[in-house]
């Protein structure tokens, strides 16, 4: 298990179309990936408890991966969230 | 990829869901709007909704969204116009109908097959906003 | 029948004179587009009837009338009727003429296209509520060896009392479902339509058979 500590900056926080492409990302890994933001948590890899939490610009998230691709897993969610999904 | 169909008694609607969803289409992914009747008025119409089922069929099946009453016997009207095989690969979601497109296009996006799209749509159902 | 043509113009006329009566019958119970979706579906029959000129086979020109109405309706009461127009165009398929024989099986089969569409069936307050006493009473005629207009008058007369009926009961079926125990002491409005098209019907059959 691997845990990585990120904040959202892009304007949308996690909503839409960043939030599709977010479960999108997590899906595409074996592992399994929760999302712990403040007291609330979430599979990463299902579109309707991203979306439920309703993360805005600014909210910290944790991100934690458990299988035999953790690490790439979290390195590519990072990539994702650090490059603003790709909003710049 | 799951095509989706979205049949709205407003063809503005309809178009509209289409747009929204599409921001989080794959490349590639069908979604159809079905919205309104032949003069553009309000209302669903079964023979569109065929044409529209038979355009989102990529070979893997179509989850048609709707909206209101009967919106669903058109709907069911349509799948039973439609060839056997691909009747037997098409199902209405049982969702509301922003959200539960929303929700589908990102399931069909990653490949899921129709069973897991339909389901992921009717989670949608329970989706709070605050 | 003597033309078809001029019986679905009778039909059309009639049931477009009556828009803002089963309008107002919705806006009760329903979501007040019945007539007005009905009127345009006819209107829309009647323009195509006109265009294609399908001539004699009463299947065809039924088949036209219910792809038509599946178009153009709009609400519920486009597959609902669409499908009873269609499946009696099967039985009536290759005929010029209809008698009484060919008739119960149109009305049988419309009935049955109805059922399967929504799903519903007596006493629930809709369209078979008319419709299905009318069939009995046709066939009753039928059987007792009267001639087609006075068994469409029979089923007339059943499908009024059957419209009485629909104010009675509670809805279970529709958007007059959702109204629950207040949709009681309201007519349904596509059991006033089925009564509308059958009393046409029968005037049309009284003066041309």
């Amino acid at each position: 298990m691997t845990k990585i500590e990120l904040v959202l900056t892009n304007a949308a926080g996690l909503h839409a179309r960043p939030a599709a492409q977010f479960v999108q990302k997590a899906s595409s890994y074996a592992s399994k990936v929760t999302l712990l933001a403040g007291t609330k948590t979430a599979d990463a890899k299902s579109i309707l408890a991203i979306m439920g939490l309703g993360l805005g610009q600014g909210t910290k998230i944790e991100l934690t991966a458990d299988g035999p691709d953790e690490t790439a897993c979290l390195a590519g969610l990072q990539a994702l969230v650090e490059s603003n999904f790709g909003e710049g | 990829m799951v095509g989706i169909v979205v049949v709205s008694h407003s063809a503005k609607v309809a178009e509209g869901i289409c747009e929204l969803a599409g921001q989080m289409a794959a490349p590639g992914q069908k979604i159809i709007a079905a919205g309104g009747i032949a003069d553009g008025g309000i209302g669903t119409d079964a023979f569109k909704i065929q044409a529209a089922i038979e355009e989102a069929n990529t070979g893997d099946g179509v989850l048609v969204m709707v909206d209101l009453g009967s919106a669903v016997m058109s709907a069911e009207l349509a799948i039973d116009m439609l060839v056997d095989e691909l009747k037997d690969r098409v199902a209405i979601a049982d969702a509301p109908i922003l959200e539960g497109t929303v929700a589908a296009v990102v399931d069909a996006s990653i490949g899921q097959p129709l069973v897991s799209v339909a389901a992921t749509a009717a989670g949608a159902r329970e989706l709070r906003k605050r | 029948m003597a033309n078809i043509n001029a019986a679905i113009e009778a039909l059309a006329q009639a049931i477009i004179a009556n828009k803002e009566m089963l309008t107002d019958l919705d806006s009760a119970i329903g979501d007040a587009d019945h007539g007005i979706n009905m009127a345009r579906g006819f209107e829309a029959v009647r323009a195509k009837i006109a265009a294609a000129n399908p001539g004699d086979d009463v299947g065809a020109v039924l088949k036209l009338i219910g792809m038509t109405l599946i178009s153009t309706v709009g609400g519920a009461s486009g597959p609902l009727y669409g499908t009873a127009f269609l499946r009696a165009a099967g039985a009536a398929q290759g005929k010029t003429t209809v008698d009484v024989e060919i008739a119960a099986k149109m009305l049988e089969a419309a009935i049955g296209g109805i059922k399967d569409r929504g799903k519903a069936v007596r006493g629930e307050k809709t369209m078979l509520d008319a419709l299905e006493p009318a069939y009995d009473a046709f066939t009753q005629g039928m059987a007792e060896g009267q001639s087609l207009p006075a068994c469409l008058a029979l089923a007339t007369a059943a499908a009024a009392k059957g419209v009485e009926y629909t104010k009675t009961i509670i809805a279970t079926k529709g958007r007059a479902s959702y109204l629950g125990e207040r949709s009681i002491g309201h007519q349904d409005p596509g059991a006033t339509s089925s009564y509308i098209l059958l009393a046409t019907l029968t005037d049309f059959a009284k003066a041309n058979v």
